[in-house]
């Protein structure tokens, strides 16, 4: 499940798919910071074919929430 | 194609340039939040074996890093700094407003802006040897002005222009302060790509995510030639890379050139590929033909543009292109390294990157209408400075290989030096010739009897001396102006003078100018009563075609040095004309 969104979060924050789940958040990966998180916000994007908005890039404070907001944009993560 | 920021990213965690032979300290300045530059330049330097370390300066800190003489920036101790300041921080309130206030006040701003701009260059001058490129500044498409804007009294744009053409004014006589035509870099890639509002809005970034390996490409261009990693040479096939299809095959009036929509495409690519030549880029060919197929469409033509008189080498033959290169390379004594090869055959592409990895081998698609945009890219043919004989070198090497061809076809050496109608020019050292003095001794290694490294502040000492002549010869033959190529240095005292530094650039050694030149020097000292000239040879690794010089000519070893005594007669070659400015 969700093996699409979790090789993009591996791939931008470097670490392991084992170690990433719904509460994986700037706290739990180190190197989650600011910076990082646009990355992936850009990497959603182009692989997905989504354009997030502010509110939503500013409201994400886990993977659960980035689920979220790419269910609100269509995006099927159960393939 | 370019990567990914991320990619670069990642990458940067991994590459190792522990071996690398190539060191290069940069420094980051900017105006917003620049993340990713670093780490991109570091991944492209090390796929060039140069091991890059950065200095990133904090958030928008770049008055205080240069400003203070103790700053982290100045304990790094750069190589090159790339200073990126934004034109929103720069102009502040004004940005948004400029119409707030009146045309002579617009003006006082973009003054003053100016001012402190030029600053900042003299201290960082002051304080750092590293070189510094500087951002001009994007001018925004829109303006609240709108359709009047350009009508306006010194308006928004204007402003920005006249900073734009200020800051350019204050670097032109700067030697080590370069500017970055960022203005140029956005309208490339456009504004609406460059700068996305949510990434300013998030983070203050100003240039997006994508286009920062983009921005370190064009940066990269400053690094390549700081690292003498820039190309000189420009080495292309025939059949579909000057031309459309086979000229063995389809015949002179079948290829593919001017008339057509691909035979367009090939005119333009080597319409560019002249203005590089125009800019010193010596271009060769390496092509499997029969030579007079080939040499009957360069010749004949109508819709060529590149004629033989811009090549330095023809290799039109059916030996093996690898072999064809590295003879190209010899013939014109330049370094594999200097050479950008073009071929649209992605077998011969795979098999140059495979035997001679130190040329660079362009991955050309089949479209040639793409041929153009990818020359263009290419950011390997950039200098740091310029002198008169680096725009003619395209046109000296192809003289180069008329010369050659005369000397084969002539009875004997004498009769060829003859034919050549050769001429001396010797010049005094002005502020014309002296950066090509420097430039000289910086870089010849052959002909050079004391190989004596001078930078142009030294060189100009020398020529205000009043003990001391700084002399220069620019040489002419009947194929053209081979430029400035010789250049010596004498010490005078009374009864006797040293020569200091005697060398000849290699293009023009054998064709007796080194006696010309230094009979000339022997008979100015004997004019003025000096009883001896001393000269040293000093022996490097490269230097052994000089070696012989001095006694060939007469002068007779006393102690460690080489002495000409001037009662006796002082031979000149008379195959030559000698002229004196």
């Amino acid at each position: 499940m969700s093996k699409k969104l979790y090789d993009i979060i591996s791939k931008v924050f470097s670490i392991q798919i084992s170690e990433i789940n719904d509460e994986s958040s700037p706290e739990t990966i180190e190197s989650w910071d600011s910076f990082n998180g646009l990355i992936l916000v850009d990497e959603l994007e182009n692989s997905f074919n989504i354009k997030f908005s502010i509110s939503e890039i500013i409201d994400v404070k886990n993977v659960k929430d980035i689920k979220r907001h790419l269910k609100n944009h269509g995006v099927d993560l159960n393939d | 194609m370019e990567r990914k920021l991320s990619e670069y990213i990642s990458l940067s965690q991994t590459i190792d340039v522990s071996k690398s032979s190539k060191k290069i300290k940069v420094g980051i300045l900017s105006s917003f939040t620049i993340n990713g530059l670093s780490e991109t330049l570091t991944v492209k330097c090390s796929e060039l074996d140069i091991q890059c370390k950065t200095y990133v300066a904090g958030y928008n800190q770049y008055n205080q890093e240069i400003l203070d003489s103790k700053s982290k920036l100045y304990s790094f101790s750069p190589d090159i700094t790339f200073l990126i300041i934004d034109i929103r921080t720069l102009l502040n309130k004004i940005f948004h407003h400029p119409y707030s206030i009146s045309s002579s006040e617009r003006k006082k701003i973009v003054n003053e802006k100016i001012s402190e701009l030029g600053n900042l260059i003299l201290q960082f001058k002051k304080n750092c040897s590293s070189k510094l490129i500087i951002s001009n500044f994007s001018l925004p498409s829109y303006s609240p002005g709108g359709l009047i804007e350009t009508k306006s009294e010194f308006g928004f744009h204007d402003m920005i222009n006249e900073i734009n053409q200020g800051l350019s004014k204050i670097i032109k006589d700067e030697s080590s302060v370069y500017v970055y035509n960022f203005n140029q870099f956005v309208s490339k890639f456009g504004e609406k790509n460059i700068f996305d509002y949510r990434q300013f809005f998030i983070g203050d970034i100003k240039i997006a995510f994508d286009y920062i390996p983009y921005l370190a490409n064009d940066l990269m261009g400053y690094v390549k030639p700081m690292l003498g990693l820039n190309k000189k040479c420009i080495v292309l096939d025939l059949d579909n890379t000057l031309w459309g299809g086979i000229v063995g095959e389809d015949e002179f009036d079948g290829i593919e050139l001017g008339q057509s929509s691909n035979g367009k495409a090939f005119v333009e690519f080597q319409k560019h590929l002249l203005s590089l030549w125009q800019q010193g880029i010596i271009l060769a060919i390496n092509s499997k033909n029969n030579f007079e197929d080939a040499i009957k469409v360069i010749k004949e033509h109508p819709d060529m543009i590149l004629r033989e008189e811009h090549f330095a080498s023809l290799q039109i033959n059916w030996n093996d292109k690898a072999q064809n290169l590295k003879a190209i390379s010899e013939e014109l004594n330049i370094g594999l390294g200097s050479i950008v090869y073009f071929d649209d055959d992605p077998v011969n592409q795979e098999r140059i990157k495979q035997e001679i990895p130190e040329v660079l081998t362009v991955e050309l698609p089949k479209d040639p209408s793409q041929y153009t945009d990818i020359l263009m890219s290419l950011n390997d043919f950039n200098v740091l400075q310029k002198t008169d004989e680096d725009l003619k070198r395209g046109k000296m090497y192809s003289q180069q290989r008329q010369r050659s061809e005369l000397e084969q076809s002539a009875k004997s050496i004498d009769d060829f030096l003859k034919q050549l109608n050769i001429k001396v020019k010797i010049k005094k050292a002005d502020k014309f010739t002296i950066p090509r003095i420097s430039q000289l001794t910086l870089k010849t290694n052959q002909f050079n009897l004391t190989t004596k490294r001078y930078q142009e502040e030294d060189i100009n000492k020398f020529s205000s001396d009043n003990n001391m002549i700084v002399g220069c010869a620019q040489i002419e033959d009947k194929f053209g102006d081979s430029g400035i190529t010789n250049a010596f240095i004498i010490e005078k005292n009374d009864k006797e003078w040293k020569i200091d530094t005697f060398l000849l650039s290699c293009r023009v050694i054998g064709r007796g100018i080194e006696d010309a030149i230094i009979s000339y020097i022997l008979k100015e000292a004997k004019n003025q009563g000096v009883e001896k000239i001393r000269a040293d040879f000093i022996p490097t690794k490269k230097n052994n075609p000089a070696e012989s010089f001095l006694p060939n000519y007469g002068f007779k070893k006393e102690n460690e040095y080489w002495v000409y005594d001037l009662k006796d007669s002082i031979k000149t070659p008379s195959h030559l004309l000698l002229e004196v400015e």
